[in-house]
């Protein structure tokens, strides 16, 4: 099976990632933080380092990493963190579901309110119409980097300069941008949220918060952090305050070494491969009149949504896979965005490449589908 | 050989403040926080010289401490 669907869940990972989890499963058994034992402060150093790279590579201070299970646990922690107590915000005509439902859910039980601002083909248009959305009582602007469907880079650095003006915080999902574009808190973003098991190479389970400490956090979860334990209150220091419950060690570990293959790869080096990828995967499907793809002339990240026909996007990633090509079809949990493009109904079939794909799979994959 | 301690707020305060003054060559580790020293849990820096000279470099960096 050759993996398409990175943007899901990047797969294989490096062989770095790979002998780190084994390490770390046999060598790092302790619970960092917990003890003074040399178990448990071998894998409190171990942790400690790869929250140092994860803030150098997101240009944070260290103690402002937090570790969480994946994107979605961030974006809970970042978007309640910050509206628990009501208010307005806005978030883009793109979002993925990890940030609409926790907003529809505040807005639910909070009274929080909402807008979603129209993300169109023109930046400049797109940060306005964000711009207008702005009330008197708005405390937060949510988007992601990129989208996880088109892959259509936002102007983050252009809301990220409004969201500065304006006082407002900017809560960013770096899902699909980390480890491919150069996405950091110096674009502006007060509170980076991402994945760690997609363009960063971790383990699944893997995610991170990133803040400059600009905007407090409320807490979503609350336990035992291995510091203040006299104190019934969550203790306010980053990023214990987040973390509450053991950690995933043996998932923090692998994350290391995928932010190392990362730094070390480059992320030009990453961007142009899978770019040429895309570009050479378009030329070629696109000898079939009936396939269309949803691309505007907006940077993209290296990401291709197609449909063939009419037909189904599921129906086609379901071919696909029974020719050993694995494709997501559907709606990616990303209803907005699929409301933005017109493809509610038929959905999009996804190819995202990794740095491990090589011309000749893809050329066997394009075959295929002229095929279909 | 005699030892100064100083309780840190948090392991990862301990560890960023272990990382900083062993890159600038002073001799420290990180520690549970001696009983006479605080409550409950806690870690400590632990290290040889220079008690004043180790505060006012963490206070320098904006690295906290009890």
């Amino acid at each position: 099976m050759i993996n398409f669907d990175n943007s899901a869940t990047s797969f294989p990972k490096p062989a770095a990632v790979r002998a780190a989890v084994s390490e770390a499963v046999t060598k790092y058994g302790g619970n960092p933080g917990r003890s003074g034992h040399l178990l448990s402060m071998q894998a409190a150093a171990k942790v400690y380092e790869v929250r140092r790279q994860a803030a150098e590579m997101f240009a944070a201070e260290t103690e402002n990493a937090a570790f969480t299970a994946n994107a979605t646990f961030a974006l809970n922690m970042a978007i309640k963190g910050i509206m628990q107590y009501g208010g307005h915000m806005i978030i883009s005509s793109y979002e993925h579901n990890a940030v609409l439902r926790p907003v529809y859910a505040l807005s639910q039980t909070r009274g929080v309110e909402f807008s979603i601002a129209e993300i169109t083909d023109n930046d400049e248009e797109s940060v306005q119409n964000i711009k207008a959305l702005i009330r008197p009582d708005t405390k937060c602007i949510c988007c992601m980097a990129a989208s996880n469907v088109t892959g259509r880079i936002l102007p983050y650095r252009l809301i990220g300069e409004l969201a500065r003006e304006r006082g407002l915080c900017f809560i960013c999902d770096c899902s699909q941008g980390a480890g491919v574009i150069p996405v950091s808190l110096a674009d502006g973003i007060n509170i980076l949220c991402t994945s760690g098991h997609k363009g960063l190479y971790g383990p699944a389970g893997t995610g991170l918060l990133i803040t400059d400490g600009r905007f407090p956090l409320s807490t979503i979860i609350e336990g035992g952090t291995g510091s203040m334990s006299m104190l019934p209150e969550q203790p306010a220091d980053m990023p214990e305050r987040l973390e509450s419950g053991t950690l995933n060690t043996v998932g923090i570990i692998g994350l290391g070494a995928g932010l190392s293959f990362v730094r070390n790869k480059g992320l030009d080096t990453i961007r142009q491969h899978e770019e040429m990828l895309c570009e050479r995967f378009i030329s070629l499907i696109s000898r079939r009149e009936d396939i269309r793809v949803y691309r505007s002339g907006c940077n993209h990240l290296p990401i291709v949504a197609f449909n063939v026909g009419d037909i189904s996007s599921h129906e086609v990633s379901q071919r696909l896979s029974d020719r050993g090509y694995a494709l997501r079809g559907g709606l990616h949990c990303a209803a907005l965005a699929h409301k933005t493009l017109g493809t509610v109904e038929q959905g999009v079939v996804r190819f995202s490449p990794s740095v491990f794909n090589s011309v000749r799979q893809f050329e066997s994959l394009a075959a295929e589908i002229l095929r279909l | 050989m005699k030892k100064h301690y100083l309780a840190m707020t948090s392991i990862t305060y301990a560890m960023k403040a272990y990382d900083f003054l062993r890159r600038r060559g002073i001799r420290c580790e990180v520690v549970r926080t001696p009983k006479n020293l605080g409550s409950g849990c806690g870690y400590s820096i632990a290290f040889p010289d220079e008690p004043e000279r180790v505060i006012a470099l963490l206070d320098g960096a904006g690295i906290p401490h009890k």
